[in-house]
């Protein structure tokens, strides 16, 4: 019974922290509308005619339809209540080159993106604690050398370089791993095949985030070493392990869950350099043939959803944040 | 207290390193002119010359046979100045939102912050290619959008240090004189909270210059640029036979992203001797 | 025999300005329902002595370098590390300064007790927890069932102390280090821990050391009393005969330096003059010489020999024994 108290309330706070983040979220995203907005009447030219121009669009009547939706001939104010309507109505409007509505273009290619930065995330946050931890364990000894310098080389590298190289030596050269795409062409695009093609991308976009996870890590478990309660620990004869797992361990990974939110903004943007090198079909290629054939409406609607997606993930890590630290409190 | 700063910089040897290789790159740069003066972009000798075949060209040559060495050195211009544009414009726009959040607090401190809150959102490289799409592809735009996605961190850091400082004695000394507000914030707090934002700043240099790699990587950069980035770009459609042609820009770009965090590191170190955690 | 023994200890701070003794030649001993209390200033070396008997110091820099602690009759200063995490928590526990700070944040406090008994004792699940829940009555925590599940940031500093307590008796052991458990805390919170340490301490017939700066607590807690200055004991008697009649001129400093309540407000506090000498700036001969009332030509030469005038009754000072001749 009074268990059962205290498991409900970090619950409770939880869905305080949920109802609060939801709350922020929308005047962030309308920051983000607004930003956009902005943008589309920075063109030079008029955005219609960059539209219709680039889209090969001359029927009148067309022109004039499209001349309405986007209400072009509004006062502003209202053309930024007009389209704040129509993203609310999930309308991001029309893209001529893949033929569909931009944010059916976007959700095509959405899931290929996420399934790149979750795989990359976890191998960031697997390799750097492991990395750091052993290094903070092996303090001033060769692993922890080893793990410092690994750890400069990756952040120092170009994730696009180090995708190249991969494919140079792991494809061209040993012929171990695709050189590109999510699937086999002709195969069975089975969840093996897949996996076997996630392998470089994954080590390309993910190592860069390792390297910086296992720095703080190795900092974060030296600093909790040092606290009053680890002593307290070791006083109650727990070994070495049980002390640095339970302990040490347990509080030195809270910064680096924090880190992870504040770095989902750039993971995504990388992802959409990775996925360039490795022609992974997610939004980022998407991006890069939109940019490249000048379609401003998925373009502007991959910067809305990329946010929102941010957005999401942020969320995510504070709650697990809030399910490791018992001190936080929502109020 | 300078040369006590100094002192404690070069006991560093990492960032000593890192330091004479970037004086080196930048000398480098700046000399490029001199050591070859014609352009680099003429086509000198035949294509895919692997590097050693041909002890004229060092680095060998390009697809179209063009001297790597030389664009290598050119590029070093193209992607020092941009890296340090770019982190100029951050450091402003962070250096200016963080102060004046930090020391006037209240409602101009939530906009701020919500200012920054929103740029950490929008993914960076997303906005970046956006802005390069509607405005053009120029070094201006480019270099004006890397510094508009880095300045968030800057300005926090400002911040933190400016609502340390703001109430320290002698700040209200300053105020019990009559000093206006922008007189305490730019002479008086300012050089006082500068010492981690130039640590930060260095860091941001290497931001600037990986992203900007990125940007140029995609073709999307300035056209009459030729930084590294772009060179790792244009190498593409050889990895298979010659892969050198990708390899070395993006050695060029990963040691002066290193040295330069090595410097931070460095800086870092100099600046907090008790936060070090040897 | 008594459960702990400690000869000839020394331990010594190895760094970068050299190697430095922080305790020098220590012996202590400790009988079953006795409590020995460790008195000194800040830096004498008292806690580094706790740390020492349970093989707890920070390596780097400190290391015993000499000398046994004879636990039960075992040598712990030869034992290897593993049968050491046998020891600490079950045949010794010891409590700390900050109780707040001393408890693992993101653990529940249950949680916390219950892991000494899973390290010594192999109570299933529900039977640890119903031994967690009798401790911490032990302990006198209110509302225990309501609190098992609590975490150190929702509880006070004195409930803090209660719950490290109960860890550090959880397994009954014959020897208790407390390191300056109340002086973190509310006066009158004070009194209930130290209440509550002397009624355990009977309950089990328990040997406590407590290490303390406060002579008021010293007053209240110990049987026996060791003073320490500079690493080195310097003053070791019963309670009742060190305020009495302390032999050590840093001894009587200190206890004139206590403020007595009730004493006129005109009196004013009589102060130690000069600071404790840094480890690696000892003078020669008497570590206390520089700051000492009654220093003669001799102490600033000889260290004086820790002398023992009557059974129990030790001293180092030449000044001392002179009075006794």
């Amino acid at each position: 019974m009074a268990g059962g108290l205290a498991v409900s309330s970090r619950q409770l706070a939880a869905l305080r922290l949920l109802r609060r983040r939801l709350i922020q979220a929308v005047p962030l995203m309308l920051g983000v509308v607004v930003i956009n907005f902005v943008l589309i009447h920075l063109a030079p030219g008029s955005f219609l005619e960059l539209m219709t121009a680039e889209n090969q669009v001359s029927d009148p009547a067309t022109v004039a339809l499209l001349r309405k939706t986007y209400g072009m001939d509004d006062p502003l104010w209202l053309q930024l209540a007009k389209y704040v309507w129509a993203l609310l109505h999930f309308d991001f409007g029309f893209s001529y080159r893949q033929n569909m509505p931009v944010l059916q273009a976007i959700t095509i290619h959405l899931p290929a993106t996420l399934l790149l930065m979750v795989s990359s995330i976890t191998l960031a946050f697997a390799v750097g604690v492991a990395a750091g931890v052993v290094a903070s364990i092996k303090v001033r000894t060769v692993w922890d050398t080893l793990v410092s310098v690994a750890a400069m080389f990756f952040f120092a590298a170009p994730s696009f370089w180090l995708g190249i190289m991969m494919i140079v030596l792991f494809a061209v050269k040993l012929g171990w791993m695709p050189v590109g795409g999510m699937a086999t062409i002709g195969g069975g695009g089975g969840v093996l095949d897949i996996l076997h093609h996630l392998i470089l991308p994954t080590l390309a976009l993910g190592l860069f985030y390792a390297a910086i996870y296992a720095r703080v890590m190795r900092s974060s478990m030296l600093e909790v070493s040092q606290l009053d309660f680890v002593r307290t620990a070791r006083a109650k004869g727990l070994s070495r392990r049980q002390v640095t797992v339970g302990h040490v361990l347990r509080n030195a990974l809270l910064p680096v869950v924090t880190i992870l939110g504040v770095q989902m903004g750039t993971v995504l943007a990388g992802s959409v350099v990775i996925e360039s090198v490795f022609s992974w079909p997610g939004v980022g290629s998407l991006l890069f043939d939109s940019v490249s054939s000048r379609n401003y409406p998925v373009v502007l609607g991959i910067l809305v959803l990329g946010s929102l997606v941010v957005i999401a993930a942020n969320i995510a890590v504070d709650l697990v944040y809030m399910w490791l630290d018992p001190r936080i409190e929502i109020r | 207290m300078k040369f006590d700063f100094l002192g404690r910089f070069s006991r560093n040897r990492g960032a000593l390193v890192g330091a004479v290789v970037i004086l080196g790159v930048a000398l480098l740069a700046i000399l490029a002119p001199l050591v070859y003066p014609t352009d680099p972009l003429r086509i000198v000798a035949q294509p895919e010359l692997w590097p050693g075949e041909d002890p004229a060209y060092p680095l060998g040559t390009d697809s179209l046979g063009r001297d790597i060495l030389a664009m290598i050195v050119h590029g070093a211009r193209a992607t020092l100045l941009i890296g340090l544009f770019a982190s100029s414009v951050a450091t402003i726009i962070g250096v200016g939102m963080g102060a004046t959040a930090g020391y006037f607090g209240g409602w101009i401190d939530e906009i701020a912050m919500r200012a920054a809150e929103l740029f950490q959102t929008i993914p960076n490289l997303i906005f970046v290619l956006t802005i390069v799409l509607i405005l053009g592809s120029t070094l201006q735009n480019i270099v004006i959008a890397i510094g508009i996605v880095s300045w968030t961190p800057i300005a926090r850091m400002t911040r933190a240090e400016f609502l340390a400082l703001r109430d320290r004695e002698f700040v209200q000394a300053c105020r019990a004189m009559g000093m206006g507000n922008g007189r305490i914030i730019l002479g008086e707090i300012l050089p006082n909270a500068l010492p981690p934002v130039i640590v930060l700043s260095s860091l941001v240099v290497a931001g600037a210059i990986l992203f900007e790699s990125a940007v140029s990587f995609l073709g999307l950069g300035d056209p009459n640029i030729a930084s590294w980035g772009r060179l790792v770009g244009d190498g593409r459609q050889l990895i298979r036979s010659s892969w050198y042609i990708c390899a070395i820009p993006g050695v060029a770009i990963m040691i002066t992203v290193l040295c330069l965090n090595l410097i931070g590191d460095g800086l870092n170190d100099a600046l907090n001797p008790k936060l070090r955690d040897r | 025999m008594r459960p702990l023994e400690v000869r000839d200890l020394g331990t010594t701070l190895f760094t970068r300005r050299g190697a430095m003794k922080a305790v020098d030649g220590m012996n202590l001993s400790v009988g079953a329902g006795e409590t020995v209390a460790l008195v000194g200033e800040s830096g004498c070396g008292k806690s580094l002595t706790a740390l020492s008997i349970m093989r707890l110091l920070p390596d780097p820099p400190a290391r015993i370098v000499g000398g046994q602690v004879i636990l039960n009759g075992r040598d712990l200063v030869a034992l290897p590390e593993q049968a050491m995490l046998d020891i600490r928590g079950r045949e010794i526990g010891m409590i700390f300064q900050d109780p707040m700070s001393s408890l693992n944040p993101v653990a529940t406090v249950g949680a916390q007790i219950a892991e000494v008994l899973a390290a010594h004792t192999d109570l299933g699940r529900r039977q640890a927890r119903a031994r967690v829940l009798e401790l911490l009555d032990q302990v006198g925590m209110p509302d225990a069932e309501r609190r098992l599940d609590a975490y150190p940031h929702q509880l006070s500093g004195g409930m803090c102390q209660r719950v490290m307590i109960a860890m550090a008796i959880a397994c009954s052991p014959s020897v208790l280090i407390a390191d300056e458990p109340t002086t973190a805390l509310d006066v009158t919170v004070q009194a209930q821990v130290l209440t509550l340490l002397k009624r355990l301490q009977t309950e089990a017939g328990m040997a406590m050391i407590f290490i303390t700066h406060d002579l008021g607590v010293v007053a209240e807690i110990a049987d026996r009393v060791v003073v320490m200055y500079a690493g080195r004991k310097v003053e070791e008697a019963t309670v009742d005969d060190l305020f009495e009649a302390p032999l050590h001129p840093y001894t009587a400093g200190l206890i004139g330096a206590t403020p007595v309540p009730g004493a006129e407000r005109a009196a004013r506090l009589a102060d130690i003059p000069g600071v404790v000498p840094a480890l690696n700036e000892l003078p020669a001969g008497c570590a206390f010489a520089p700051r000492c009332k009654r220093v003669m030509d001799r102490c600033w030469k000889e260290q004086p020999a820790l002398t023992e005038l009557r059974p129990g009754r030790r001293v180092a000072c030449f000044a001392a024994e002179l009075d006794a001749a």
